[in-house]
């Protein structure tokens, strides 16, 4: 029983973070057509300033925030320097497929990752640190028990929560997120509204860099920080996105509970070595049987 | 006043504008019409900025458009409503229309509430249908909310391409008596492209066929549906 | 007609795998020790980019998977080397068919997918396959891997050519496989299935108009691309161990910025992009040998040089290196 409990508590506040890296997959996804695996890289990126800022005696909250700001500008920078100029370059012969031109971004992407790694290892070594947490790790007590719930746990949970929240408000009741929504499913019909589709893009880019540092901030005071810590993170927030489908920011959530609690029993009735097998098994699973995704629509046409 | 002169326009080595020259003329509506494949589509597009012309001079109230980007193209005045009732299907109706006042969300913020309301005024099935999503609207009613996105931004030129595409008759007459009571009583310009080249002809005050990338008639709009020489040779009935 | 015209391919592809190798026999002989091992790295290293090449650069798939496939190939070499006493000769071509058959389930898999969801999933597999090292302690030994290497030349090769050094044989042992890898690498891309993969990379809708099986070819793809990179991964074990931490995701990465940098289309461009890669530490070393770098920034250098290099040639000139002189020749 308790190990039941243990599980769907790590379970769920596990799932919220990995939500939340699914949650910025997809809405690069949406408002660029591109799955952004150096995604994680920025977060691990922006860890390790918060991280920096921290050790030299700010508070967790100025790192915090920084951090945020920094995962957000790498995002747009991201787009403006990179994405940007390619999607711009349709006739160069390489990318004159539908294939390649699917495939270039990602490439772009990889070779972001790959630079990010590196200049966090000349920057700050590759050796392994910790992250603080800004609540306590112990598990509540109740009576004599001790609870497999930390205050941690109820932190990073609640901050999740509230994140979805607002994005969720923001794309539905703000005229930017209607506008960034209009960019995703229909840039002809957006453009010829008057929005400025390029910038919808970015900005795309940046609130999607935001939530994935938030990610990090939020999982590293468990797993720790080096340059490749959270590469594990993409692969589970990318399993969750599939699993939720790609287009839909609630099948994102969705999908990171579901991969949060699969990853958890398996570690827990399981071993932890399994967790990739499982991970592949429920990806496999998905794409053979519903490749849109639990929550993914049929035919969204992206633009 | 919008002036186009020698516009080419090409896709490849396919040219859909050969050289055209027209002009529409202030709170007047002017109609293009021409077969499948003439270009009309493309002349439209060209001017708002969704292709760009390989030559040629596009001239909004003095001004060059040339070059700009659509979504400044529409900030000058010129919305354009484009091929097959181009709404976005997973937004609701609302959103749809609002979507086209966004852009004047800053400046004209006091007007975007009454521009809404002028559009449901113009086409009351829409506003009984606010919350729906555009997706599940007909085909008539796409061309409506179409139409009114477009007019929310308060455009002085309208752009409109082939409105009675898939439409019934009457709704057809429907929606071009609508855009001719508006150019009739706002001085609004219209640029209306058509294959039905009857319904067009006999709202609009001139009348500019396309063939082939090419002007081969351009006329005011009563002398060109009179002319059936014209007619059987470029149109076939 | 059709025979001649395979005839001439086979010709063509024949003459350039004689030059490489004379050319890779040449230069192995004048090299120091270092260098001969750093050739010999280049020339299996080669191989597997030439796998990245066939699927990526002509079928327009984009597989990040391709380190998995050579961790079958080097584990399937070690098992038979060590559990049956089979000589690497053997051992070699039987794991080029278990990688192939691995290929098969990847490419079974993968029919089904495109663009970003091919490249995520195969990167997801990427990651699973070396925890099976672990899962299955006993036959793989986990991450202490199994430790193989290439030996000792026979005795009738030193008795004729005179004991050849280690990193010299080294490149012995490689060298037959490049020019066979070259040769079939020549051949695809000249033949009808090449251009076959190319139709469906260009245009997925024509060529299954024009009654190509669509998933079927994807799935051949996939096959001989997983046999170049068993073959890759295989000799790439030889050099001493193989065991997970030898086959990490960052091969697969490393094996696309060769293919790109130096032209994803062609088998030139895998080459250069193959030396780029091998080389770079070094090039950046002698740059800068003036300049006593910390290890934390000499350890990090070369990979940020070249994801830099990955980032430029993407954006500036998507052909890559081969690329850009194939468009001035034309
Ligand atoms: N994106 C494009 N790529 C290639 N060719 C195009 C493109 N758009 C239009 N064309 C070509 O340009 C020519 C003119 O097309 P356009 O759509 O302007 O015709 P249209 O007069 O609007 O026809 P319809 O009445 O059928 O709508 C056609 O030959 C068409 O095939
Ligand atoms: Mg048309």
């Amino acid at each position: 029983m308790n190990t039941f409990l243990a599980a769907l508590f790590s379970g769920t506040s596990r799932g919220a973070i990995f939500a939340l890296v699914a949650l910025g997959l997809v809405i690069v996804w949406r408002g660029a057509g591109i799955v952004n695996f150096a995604q994680m890289g920025q977060a691990m990126f922006s860890t390790y300033i918060a991280s920096t800022l921290i050790t030299n005696g700010n508070s967790y909250w100025v790192g915090f925030f920084v951090a945020l700001f920094a995962g957000a500008a790498m995002g747009a920078l991201l787009d403006i320097l990179v994405m940007r100029p390619l999607s711009n370059k349709k006739k160069t012969e390489l990318l004159s497929s539908d294939s390649m031109r699917a495939a270039v971004p990602v490439i772009a992407s990889l070779g972001i990752l790959g630079a990010l790694q590196a200049l966090a290892g000349i920057l700050w070594a590759a050796e392994e640190r910790g992250f603080p947490a800004p609540a306590k790790q112990e598990g509540f007590t109740f009576g004599s028990n001790v609870m497999p719930f930390t205050a941690f746990d109820l932190f990073v949970i609640s901050l999740v929560a509230l994140t979805l929240v607002i994005t969720t408000l923001f794309f539905k009741k703000t005229g930017i997120g209607l506008a960034m929504r209009a960019t995703a499913l229909n840039q002809e019909v957006a453009k010829l509204s008057g929005i400025r589709t390029n910038r919808t893009r970015t900005l795309s880019w940046a609130i999607s860099g935001a939530a994935s540092s938030l990610a990090g901030l939020l999982i590293t005071p468990t797993s720790n920080l080096s340059p490749n810590t959270l590469d594990l993170v993409l692969i589970v927030g990318f399993t969750a996105a599939v699993v939720g489908g790609l287009d839909s920011p609630a099948g994102a959530v969705l999908g990171g509970f579901i991969l949060g609690m699969v990853i958890s029993f398996v570690t827990f009735y399981d071993t932890p070595e399994d967790v990739f097998l499982s991970i592949l098994a429920v990806l496999l699973l998905v794409l053979l049987i519903r490749p849109r995704g639990i929550l993914g629509s049929k035919d969204v046409r992206r633009v | 006043m919008l002036k186009i002169e020698n516009l080419v326009t090409k896709f490849g080595s396919v040219v859909a504008l050969d050289g055209v020259s027209m002009t529409a003329h202030e709170s007047k509506i002017t109609t293009v019409i021409g077969a499948n494949g003439a270009g009309k589509s493309t002349l439209l597009r060209t001017i708002s900025g969704l292709e760009h012309p390989a030559q040629g001079a596009i001239t909004w109230q003095g001004e060059s458009i040339v070059g700009r980007r659509p979504e400044d193209i529409v900030r000058l005045g010129i919305a354009h409503v484009p091929e097959g009732h181009a709404v976005i299907s997973e937004l609701s109706v609302e959103e749809n229309i609002s979507m086209g006042s966004l852009f004047r969300r800053r400046k004209f913020k006091s007007d975007i509430a009454k521009a809404m309301d002028e559009m449901y005024q113009l086409f009351p099935r829409l506003q009984e249908r606010r919350k729906q999503l555009a997706g599940t609207l007909s085909g008539g009613e796409r061309q409506m909310l179409a139409i009114s996105r477009a007019l929310v931004s308060r455009p002085q030129l309208l752009l409109l391409d082939e409105p009675s595409l898939g439409l019934a008759p009457l709704v057809v007459e429907q929606i071009i008596d609508s855009v001719n009571t508006l150019c009739r009583t706002t001085g609004l310009t219209v640029l209306l492209v058509e294959q039905n080249a009857n319904t067009a002809l006999g709202v609009a005050d001139h009348g500019v066929l396309l063939a082939l990338g090419k002007v081969v008639a351009d006329r005011p709009a009563a002398e060109l549906k009179a002319d059936e020489n014209l007619r059987a040779a470029y149109l076939g009935y | 007609m059709s025979n001649l015209k395979a005839h001439s391919i086979a010709r063509k592809s024949l003459i350039r795998t004689f030059l490489f190798t004379v050319v890779m026999l040449i230069l192995g002989s004048r090299f120091d020790a270092y260098n001969q091992a750093q050739l010999a790295l280049v020339l299996i290293l080669f191989i597997g980019v030439l796998s990245v090449t066939i699927l990526t650069g002509i079928s327009g798939q984009l597989s990040l998977g391709q380190g998995a496939l050579m961790a079958v190939g080097g584990y399937s070499t070690a098992l038979m080397m060590i559990n049956y006493k089979l000589s690497l000769w053997i051992a070699i071509p039987l794991s080029i068919i278990s990688a192939g058959i691995a290929g098969l389930l990847l490419g079974v898999a993968a029919a089904r997918l495109s663009g970003p969801y091919l490249a995520g999933t195969t990167l997801v597999i990427a990651l699973a396959i070396p925890t099976l090292a672990n899962r299955f302690m006993s036959v793989f030994k986990g991450d202490e891997g199994l430790p193989v290497d290439v030996g000792y030349p026979p005795a009738w090769f030193s008795n004729t050519f005179g004991e050849p050094s280690y990193e010299k044989w080294q490149i012995y042992v490689a060298l037959p496989f490049a020019a066979i890898a070259l040769f079939f690498a020549s051949n695809i891309l000249l033949s009808r299935s090449g251009r076959m993969w190319r139709a469906i990379r260009d245009n997925e809708l024509a060529a299954s108009l024009n009654g190509v099986n669509y998933s079927r070819q994807k799935i051949y793809v996939f096959i001989v691309s997983a046999t170049f990179a068993g073959l890759s991964g295989a000799l790439y074990g030889l050099r001493g161990l193989v065991g997970p931490s030898v086959y990490p995701v960052s091969l697969s990465l490393t094996l696309l910025t060769a293919a790109v940098l130096g032209g994803i289309r062609s088998i030139s461009g895998a080459f250069i992009g193959t030396v780029i890669v091998v080389y770079l530490p070094d090039w950046i070393e002698k740059a800068l040998g003036n300049f006593s770098l910390s290890e934390q920034v000499s350890n990090f250098l070369p990979a940020l040089i070249s994801s830099l290099l990955l980032i430029l040639v993407v954006v500036i000139n998507p052909a890559g290196v081969a690329g850009t002189r194939l468009h001035k020749h034309k």
